[in-house]
């Protein structure tokens, strides 16, 4: 069969000693920026871009490619240990897995997390292997129409997950819609509110934004309370979950797998949305909704192994067609151009040792990552204890640093400390900035593609519900949002949500 | 007395010093290489693969700075407003030293009176291309079709090269077709491919994958003559005469930069692009090396302001 010995040239390709040596630097790096909080792969794989000149590309872009995965996985231990997430994609994961931590179960939300991103990373890169060419024509069937009905659920589903009132999620999700307005007009080049500046004609920064609300926010409040310190690192008790409790992971993680694999393929943060579908999917299936927010397992498992499986399928349209589906993907193809490999459908025939040598070390890079990982949780852990007032200076260095490299613009930097203050007075609200940033993301994709869908109809709005795959999307946010508001979901809902007010 | 000789010795010192200064070579330190776009797209590949060589030829690190934002407004105006010494750079385009300064209304910096011309680089064609289902075979087909049917065309963005070309290509062979932006030119790329939109004017270098593959169907490159790395796709003015577009990437300083430091900068761009493993990478790249002296790069950008006004103009794009 072709895809054994493809696999075999690739595994040969990618177990030489060079090679395995760049993907340990690839995933130790990742996990480190991961750790970090704002400094994120994008950054760093930007600044390793001119050392990847001198390499084989083979190896560089094996090294890239294990920053970016090795990211994922550090970016869930700080979300986990201090609520804040490294990475903008393990932001889900903070959700339980913080609560995890404070009922002194630290340990086990750490190696769930590892154990659900090494399986769905094994899994997902067994789809690349398979699918890679045929899911790219998936891809291409989504034209400006089902985008749009695509968000539309993304939002949907940013409303159904929040904590709280749905009228205070409503409200959130509309003000990260407004904000995303900011910057030009894609259409007419008319700037808006950007208040006659320049540096924001490109709109706000999302690094930037989501800096302040989750990260800025977070030390503000933790400094207000000094006792309350949350660095949950002296109830690490063990590490692996019992049998029980892998029990429960199972399902958790296979649906994470399904839906991280599929939204992954798909351009604009598929990890970070996988790992919110994933989370409202447990919630929705689970026996105990109400333990979400509180510390459950399956709202660790799940969107962990979604926001993995995500990262790998994301490289589906970067190396069957050339198309980036986030920025590290558009690094990885600047990366390639500088080796003189000219990203597209040719790769594959072309260059098939860079090809399946890539996808081999991606399982090599995952192996590696749960070995390393399981024992230097406790490096990380330590990294942590360092008390607040060394710590959380250097997190914010760390993080205007990160948020500066991106643009070089110091007007990203205003934003952060603006939106940390924000993010600060919206949790004094009790308002969840997971739907702001949800609804900045989406809102210019959003209207981007309600443009673009009408111009192609030349003005005729029935082609959202003409078009199959824009109707069954547009037909399930309507189903989210009327078990949403079924009085009697909506009951139990208020019930979970004022308990874990509590 | 000892005290005295200490000053003199000092101030003798002191002046070896600063006579050492004056006659140090430029450059002394590292140089900053601002880019004023995005990692991983095109410039930014051009403008590493120089800095990596020039700086072997310097004997100082030119460093790489991305400086995205506003089309590549923000870096070029870091740059003009940087010391005049030449230890700030801009790796300009045809962006940021034509279009943008026409098509902004307020101009945040003037491309001729603020810089300091070191180096035209290269010029890069951009094409004409059309998803294989697209009936039209030929610029000419392409053409009768848009006058019998509604066509539309992607482009990487409102005020791009790419958007000009296409207004370029309408109002010379006197069609209609609607203009759809992308930010950027992978999703305009995507839809493209996806034959969500027929036609897309886009850079040779990030289309020609998907030509050589024949998933797009290249009708024809801007550049008055065909581009060597497809001798097969004819240029657009075999068809309508006298059209011509292509982006391009050059080196300058901000005005006031000392002579010395331009003539030393232009002439390691000069040796650089005389590489062969440079001019091989710009080849696959299919970009043209032009490598000018600072004068031909004046004038060049005198001729493309030219060039560009009336388009801008009639194609009624302006931006606050």
């Amino acid at each position: 069969m072709d895809l054994l010995s493809n696999l075999a040239l690739g595994f040969g390709v990618a177990s030489s000693l060079a090679n395995l040596a760049f993907c340990l630097i690839g995933v130790l790096l990742g996990t480190l920026i991961g750790v970090l909080p704002g400094i994120g792969a994008t950054a760093t794989i930007a600044m390793l871009l001119p050392i990847t000149f001198q390499l084989e590309p083979v190896s560089s872009l094996i090294m890239l490619a294990g920053i970016y995965y090795g990211a994922q996985y550090g970016g869930s231990t700080t979300a986990i240990l201090i609520n804040m997430p490294g990475e903008s994609s393990s932001a889900v994961t903070a959700i339980d897995g913080y609560q995890m931590a404070r009922n002194g179960r630290a340990g086990t939300a750490l190696a769930t997390a590892a154990l659900g991103s090494f399986f769905a990373g094994s899994v997902a890169t067994f789809l690349v292997a398979i699918f890679a060419p045929p899911l790219t024509t998936i891809a291409l069937k989504f034209g400006a129409a089902e985008y749009f009905s695509l968000m539309v659920m993304g939002l949907m589903m940013s409303v159904a997950l929040a904590h709280g009132s749905v009228l205070k999620a409503l409200a959130m999700v509309v003000l990260g819609l407004l904000l995303g307005m900011v910057g030009t007009d894609v259409y007419t080049g008319a700037p808006r509110f950007t208040m006659g500046m320049n540096q924001f004609a490109d709109g706000l920064n999302f690094v930037a934004v989501a800096v302040g609300v989750f990260g800025i926010a977070e030390i503000l409040r933790n400094l207000e309370d000094e006792h309350d310190r949350q660095v949950m690192t002296k109830n690490i008790t063990r590490l692996f979950p019992n049998r029980d409790e892998f029990r429960q992971m199972i399902g958790p993680v296979l649906r994470g797998t399904g839906v991280g694999s599929v939204l992954g393929i798909l351009p604009g943060g598929g990890a970070i949305l996988a790992a919110f579908a994933s989370y409202t999917v447990e919630k929705k299936l689970s026996k105990n909704p109400e333990e979400f927010g509180k510390g459950a397992l399956a709202g660790v498992a799940g969107p962990e192994s979604a926001n993995n499986a995500g990262a790998q399928t994301s490289f589906i349209p970067l190396l069957t067609l050339g198309i980036p589906a986030n920025p590290v993907m558009a690094l990885m193809i600047g990366a390639m151009i500088i080796q003189g490999i000219v990203p597209g459908p040719n790769v594959v025939t072309e260059q098939p040792a860079l090809f399946w040598g890539i996808i081999a070390s991606m399982w090599i890079g995952n192996l590696m990552l749960v070995v390393l990982n399981l024992p230097l949780i406790g490096l990380w852990v330590k990294l942590l204890t360092v008390p607040y007032y060394v710590l959380f200076p250097i997190i914010m260095a760390m993080c205007s640093i990160g948020v500066y490299s991106v643009n070089s613009n110091p007007y990203d930097l205003f934003a952060v400390a603006f939106f940390g203050l924000l993010g600060y007075v919206l949790s004094k609200l009790r308002c969840e900035p997971a739907p702001l940033l949800l609804g900045f993301v989406l809102g210019p994709l959003l209207e981007e593609n309600l443009r673009r869908a009408m111009i192609l109809s030349r003005g005729d709005p029935t082609t959202f519900v003409t078009r199959p795959i824009s109707a069954t999307l547009l037909l399930l946010s309507l189903a989210i949002l009327v078990l949403v508001f079924l009085p009697q979901i909506r009951k139990r809902r208020d019930e979970v949500f004022t308990e874990s007010d509590a | 007395m000892p005290s005295i000789t200490r000053r003199i010795l000092l101030g003798s010192a002191l002046a070896l010093g600063l006579a050492g200064t004056a006659a140090a070579e430029f450059p002394e330190r590292q140089i900053t290489l601002v880019i004023p776009f995005a990692a991983g797209g095109s410039t930014d590949v051009v403008g590493r693969i120089v800095a990596e060589r020039m700086s072997q030829e310097l004997g100082q690190q030119v460093v790489v700075q991305n400086v995205g934002g506003a089309g590549g407004s923000l870096g070029a105006q870091q740059v003009a407003q940087a010391e005049p010494d030449g230890y700030t750079i801009l790796m300009g385009t045809v962006a940021t030293h034509a279009l943008n300064p026409l098509i902004l209304k307020q101009k945040p910096y003037d491309p001729q009176a603020d810089f300091a011309p070191v180096s035209l680089l290269v010029l890069v064609p951009n094409v004409l291309a059309v998803h294989p289902d697209v009936p039209a075979q030929t610029v000419q087909e392409l053409i009768d079709l848009a006058k019998a049917e509604p066509l539309a065309y992607a482009s990487s963005g409102n005020g791009t090269p790419l958007h000009l070309s296409g207004e370029l290509f309408k109002a010379m062979a006197g069609v209609e077709i609607d203009h759809i932006p992308y930010k950027g030119s992978g999703p305009a790329l995507t839809d493209v491919l996806g034959n969500q939109v027929p036609i897309i004017f886009d850079n040779l270098p990030s289309a020609s994958g998907h030509i050589s593959s024949g998933k797009l169907r290249a009708l024809g490159v801007t550049t008055a003559e065909r581009a060597p790395s497809f001798p097969d796709v004819p240029a657009i003015a075999e068809t309508l005469p006298g059209y011509e577009t292509y982006s391009w990437n050059a080196l300058f300083a901000p005005a006031g930069t000392p002579p010395e430091a331009i003539e030393a900068l232009a002439a390691a761009a000069k040796t650089t692009m005389a590489d062969p493993a440079v001019a091989d990478r710009m080849a696959e790249f299919s970009a043209t090396i032009v490598a000018s002296t600072p004068d031909e790069l004046a004038e060049h950008v005198k001729a493309e302001m030219a060039k560009w006004e009336p388009v801008v103009r009639d194609a009624n794009v302006s931006m606050d």
